[in-house]
């Protein structure tokens, strides 16, 4: 263990420590070092075989000095600008500057979260899931394949933790520790003494690490156990369990815990040091473990071209442990160094110019310079920034193998090259200890020196997470680390009180559907209630599959039952029982339904109006008696356009001739606005069913070109606009139908209309506010990131953001734009690239399979580019019924269309000869008026591949 | 932003290339010439104990040996490896721990125990109470027996 064998005294602390935890009460009072209880053999003392001597807090005390260790905070470090990556850099090489003449001990080291704690994790989570359906993929066999797919990956996440030396320990510190036993019973402030005197320099350096740049915060015992155990047990596999942290100082003899968890052995000039576990978890495994250390470095261009150098290790795909000693120097050792460095120089220069008549190497000018630029940084300016560390900087890879072990070591090599040497060095015992806090430096080689801006450029805090620990999965990153992404779409809802709100932005073929289907389906499985706008159709492919077939239910709404989308309707009536947790449940209710009352004569008006001609619509007495009829109507649900059009033409005033004009071009598309006009007596809303997937398709409507302005709209467009914002409220309707904490979910494509009418902006702001209280996930896709920027406000309210390859220039920065990423700093490239196969695949017969790329900023801070990844054997089913790019060659082309018909017993269905009826009519309506578009909508335009759209997206 | 390190200062080869004027045609640095008077002594003292003579032919294969000895030393330091840390990592290599593959002691055995089925009781005094039941006699016969044999013990009144 260790070197030194100690095994005798280890029993006998091992007793002690037994005798003191059972007299753990009594422990401020005697220590338990020492004191003999009756009939107690005398014990010989233990003495550590590590330089930490004792833990207090997160005060770490070794024989000579005392260190505070902290727990830096991760830093993002991806779509970030490089100002405000050197804002980072330079905030952190100010903290280290102020920690001048101390030594420093970095480590990095990491805790585990294999896949199966995030299955754990997840099934815990699940909560009302779907039960399964006998011959389809039951949740057991699901969660079997997420995980076989992701076989052996690890959601690890990086600590990275300092040490700072307080102080170094004087004889007096010593002995008083020494006779602490005797002393705590005669004098017991002396013991404490030593502690208490650092007390306000402790509190400078917890001030000094926990400001902007490193974020540190003293570290907990728990942490501090972890730290002990994962560097005494260097390269182990992370222990399962850990001994239980006491809530009172270690002591020498508690630190035994961690020396015997492993033992460390080497043959003479092996190139790794072999671990022994010996104790919990890690008992009989051995792992090899290669001792690497940073060599000669290049000028590095940080943020610019490089990563910072320490996290350039994450793209290893293993775990790397760092361990980093800095002294900071103060600057007048250092100027008085470079004097003789410089007269060095000159006494060579001369050396061989005056006394061999000979010219000097071009080095020692080189050399000269150099002396002469650092001396110039340190002199200029205020900032502290030229400050000058010693450092010595180690890495640590571990294998079950010697040759695993350095095959890994190899590749930290050839990550580094060409502009960071990474030496191997001898003596690899020593420099393994190098890692456990408290240890000193086991020897000099590979100093580095520089100032702390180069220390500070490491940035061993930054980080690549993104999502969560519970959610589904979505894929992996694909930035700096490869690491599994998961995301739990409600988890924003209901433990960071954000909205519910995400938006998806790609253009044609970059995944959209894939994506969206994907996240429906698995959080379906996990219990989620579902309710999806798709205009185009292709969705509905989802209720067809065998698991989700029994629970999930297509709806045509061009086919349903007339007064669908009546605009009183689809605004939910709010109930008195959803508002009793308020204050005042009856006045907040009245208030609700006033509100709700407001909204739907706010949507009837903008709808009517909207179907009206243009140049119709653009006259202020339109607005007048519209405005007038929709307020004598009122905000009842039971109302209807119907009723409307009545008010119009009673209408009394000096506009009555306007209106009886308008309620006669309403009646005109009276038919056409059947969806909108409940038959008399008939009320789609009666009967309610309980699925838990709901596609409302609406194939077959026309909708406007892109760039198109409204006064060029056609009326057979003006209505699909129309239609597809009544049935973005009825989708939103559905979220009222369900209990508050039921997780549910909307997602709405082509959400583009949403600008376009006026109330969009008031659906948004539904959306924002109830989707926190309902615990509601809102899609909105769009292939143009713009249609969500013309809504006032809307980057505010949104969570999270799923950004897609966009091929417009205008159009990615806009993606930025709601990514909340800086523009111009070079990232329109990376949303130009997403998912783009390289060299040369415009004569490629093959079709583009690669898994597709997105940038998800998931609302928490974290943005990165991931690539979705569904290609586990289980998911093939959905994989196919998700494909939505067409192929003449598929087989069984038939079985994979969009089934509209209904089943017989849905209230919703709608009576067939009528639809034929509206067809018909509708045609014919076309064929009198308006007999350009007829082509278009004859021919079902409309769905996910709009072709004005295609030009820009 | 361009970071380096300060290494470049720091690696000045310093040479010493002879007298002035008088050029060796080899170029050594400081700590070459260091180097090579310890060997050259330690080589010298190693040919005197072995028991060759002080004399010009000996001297010159010392020297031979003291410049192949030099180059070898000189070759495994570096200003990244200066001497002192190749010597302190030597010293490391040798004192590392090894795996120990004999283990420790040997099989634990009680066998070398004296084990007795009963403890010592005392027999119980014949004739004396020996109507009084079974259990209350033993009872008090414990009692005696403590109040006897041990000693110095104060017994609960």
């Amino acid at each position: 263990m260790f070197g030194r064998r100690r095994d005798r005294d280890r029993r006998s602390a091992a007793h002690v420590a037994q005798h003191a935890a059972a007299a753990r009460d009594d422990r401020k009072v005697y220590s338990k070092r020492g004191r003999r209880l009756p009939g107690e053999q005398s014990v010989p003392n233990y003495t550590p075989s590590i330089s930490a001597r004792s833990i207090d807090g997160h005060l770490l005390r070794t024989g000579q000095e005392v260190y505070a260790w902290y727990r830096l905070a991760p830093q993002r470090w991806s779509f970030r600008s490089d100002s405000q990556r050197q804002d980072l850099i330079a905030a952190i090489a100010g903290q280290y500057a102020e920690l001048q003449g101390r030594w420093m001990h970095l480590r990095v080291t990491n805790r585990p979260y294999p896949i199966r704690m995030w299955a754990e994790a997840h099934v815990h989570n699940a909560v009302r899931r779907l039960p399964d359906t006998p011959g389809t993929l039951s949740f057991d066999d699901y969660m079997v394949g997420e995980q076989q797919q992701l076989m052996g990956r690890s959601m690890a996440e990086k600590e990275v933790y300092l040490g700072v030396q307080v102080q170094t320990r004087n004889m007096m510190d010593r002995a008083v520790e020494r006779a602490a036993p005797v002393l705590r019973k005669v004098f017991p402030d002396a013991v404490d003494a030593e502690l208490v005197a650092i007390e306000s320099e402790i509190d400078h350096l917890d001030q000094v690490i926990g400001s902007a740049g490193l974020e540190g915060r003293p570290a907990t015992a728990e942490e501090m156990s972890w730290l002990m155990h994962r560097s005494c047990s260097l390269g182990l596999p992370a222990p399962r369990n850990l001994p239980a942290v006491p809530g009172a100082p270690w002591e020498p003899e508690d630190l035994a815990s961690f020396t015997d968890a492993a033992d460390f052995h080497q043959e003479p000039y092996s190139p790794t040091v072999t671990v022994r576990g010996r104790t919990g978890s890690n008992a009989g495994i051995k792992r090899h473990v290669a001792v690497l250390t940073v060599g000669l470095m290049h000028g590095l261009q940080i943020p610019e071209q490089d990563d910072p150098w320490v996290q350039r290790s994450d793209r290893l795909p293993a775990a790397v442990e760092w361990s980093a000693r800095i002294y900071v120097r103060r600057p007048e050792e250092v100027s008085g160094e470079l004097q003789r460095q410089m007269s060095k120089v000159r006494s060579q220069v001369r050396h061989y110019t005056d006394e061999h008549e000979l010219d000097p190497p071009q080095s020692l000018a080189r050399q000269a310079s150099r002396v002469l630029e650092i001396d110039d940084e340190m002199t200029s300016g205020f900032t502290a920034l030229g400050t000058r560390v010693r450092s010595w900087w180690r890495l640590a890879v571990s294998g079950p193998t010697e040759r695993e072990a350095l095959r890994l070591a190899q590749g930290l090599l050839d990550l580094y090259k060409p502009k960071v040497a990474i030496e191997h060095p001898e003596a690899q015992y020593a420099i393994a200890r190098e890692f456990i806090p408290g240890e000193p430096l086991s020897s000099s080689a590979y100093l580095r020196r520089g100032s702390v801006l180069w220390a500070a450029s490491a940035v061993p805090t930054a980080t690549a997470e993104v999502g969560d620990r519970r959610g589904i999965l979505l894929g992996e990153t694909v930035t700096a680390t490869r690491r599994p992404v998961a995301w739990d779409p409600w988890m924003a809802q209901e433990l960071r009180d954000s909205s519910g709100l995400t938006a998806m932005v790609a253009g044609l073929g970059a995944g959209k559907s894939f994506l969206g289907g994907g996240i429906v389906y698995k959080t379906l499985r996990a219990g989620a209630h579902w309710t999806l706008l798709d205009p185009s159709g292709p969705l509905a492919a989802l209720c067809e599959l065998p698991e989700l077939k029994p629970y999930a239910r297509p709806i045509n709404l061009l086919n349903a039952q007339a007064g669908i989308l009546n605009p009183y309707r689809v605004v939910a009536e709010p109930q008195l029982d959803h508002f009793m947790d308020e204050e005042d449940p009856e006045r907040a209710w009245r208030r609700e339904r006033a509100l709700a009352a407001a909204t739907r004569r706010r949507l009837v008006l903008d709808v009517l109006s909207g179907l009206l001609p243009f140049e119709v619509a653009r006259l202020p007495q339109t607005r007048i008696v519209l405005l007038r009829a929709v307020r004598t109507v009122g905000g009842r649900p039971d109302a209807h356009p119907g009723m409307v059009f009545e008010a119009l033409r009673r209408d009394a005033s000096e506009h009555h001739e306007h209106a009886v004009v308008v309620a006669d071009f309403l009646d005109e598309m009276r038919e056409r606005m059947s969806l909108l006009i409940p038959e008399q007596d008939l009320d789609p809303y009666n009967e309610a069913r309980d699925d838990r997937l709901t596609v409302l398709t609406m194939a077959g409507l026309n909708l406007p070109k892109d760039g198109v302005g409204r006064e060029h709209w056609t009326d057979a467009e003006a209505l699909g606009v129309e239609m597809l914002n009544l049935a973005a409220w009825l989708t939103q309707r559905s979220i009222y139908e369900r209990p508050k904490d039921l997780r549910k979910g909307v997602w709405i494509d082509e959400a583009f209309f949403l600008s376009e009418v006026p109330t969009g902006r008031v659906l948004m702001n539904r959306f924002a506010r109830d989707s926190r209280k309902w615990n509601v996930r809102v899609l909105l896709s769009s292939q143009i990131p713009a249609d969500f920027l013309k809504i006032q406000g809307f980057v505010t309210l949104l969570d999270s953001v799923f950004v897609g390859r966009l091929d417009d220039d205008q159009a990615q920065t806009d993606a930025l734009r709601l990514l909340k990423v800086p523009i111009g700093a070079g990232y329109e490239q990376v949303v130009a690239s997403l998912g783009r196969r390289p060299g040369g695949v415009r004569t490629n017969l093959e079709r583009d399979r690669a898994p597709r790329q997105f940038i998800f900023g998931d609302g928490a801070g974290g943005v990165e580019r991931i690539r979705i990844d569904f290609s586990g054997p289980h998911l093939e089913h959905l994989r196919n019924s998700l494909d939505t790019t067409p192929d003449a060659l598929r087989d069984g082309a038939e079985s994979t269309e969009v089934e509209v018909s209904s089943p017989p017993q849905d209230p919703f269905a709608y009576a067939e000869q009528y639809t034929d009826e509206y067809d018909d009519e509708l045609a014919a309506d076309l064929e009198v008026g308006l007999t350009d578009e007829l082509v278009d909508s004859a021919h079902g335009e409309g769905g996910n591949r709009r072709p004005g759209r295609e030009g820009q997206a | 932003m361009r970071v380096r390190t300060d290494d470049e200062v720091y690696r000045v080869d310093a040479v010493w290339l002879g007298p002035p004027r008088a050029t060796f045609p080899w170029r050594a640095r400081y700590v070459a010439w260091g180097v090579g008077i310890v060997v050259f002594l330690l080589v010298t003292a190693v040919q005197r104990q072995v028991g060759f003579g002080f004399d010009f032919i000996n001297t010159g294969w010392g020297f031979v040996i003291t410049v192949a000895l030099t180059r070898f030393i000189c070759s495994r330091i570096s200003h990244e490896r200066p001497l002192s840390s190749v010597l302190t990592m030597w010293v490391r290599e040798l004192t590392a721990p090894r795996e120990t593959t004999s283990g420790q002691g040997g099989a634990a055995s009680a066998a070398r125990i004296r084990v007795n089925p009963q403890r010592p009781r005392r027999r119980p005094k014949k004739g004396a109470k020996r109507a009084s039941a079974a259990t209350r006699s033993q009872h008090r016969g414990q009692q005696d027996r403590r109040q006897k044999e041990v000693r110095g013990v104060r017994t609960p009144a």
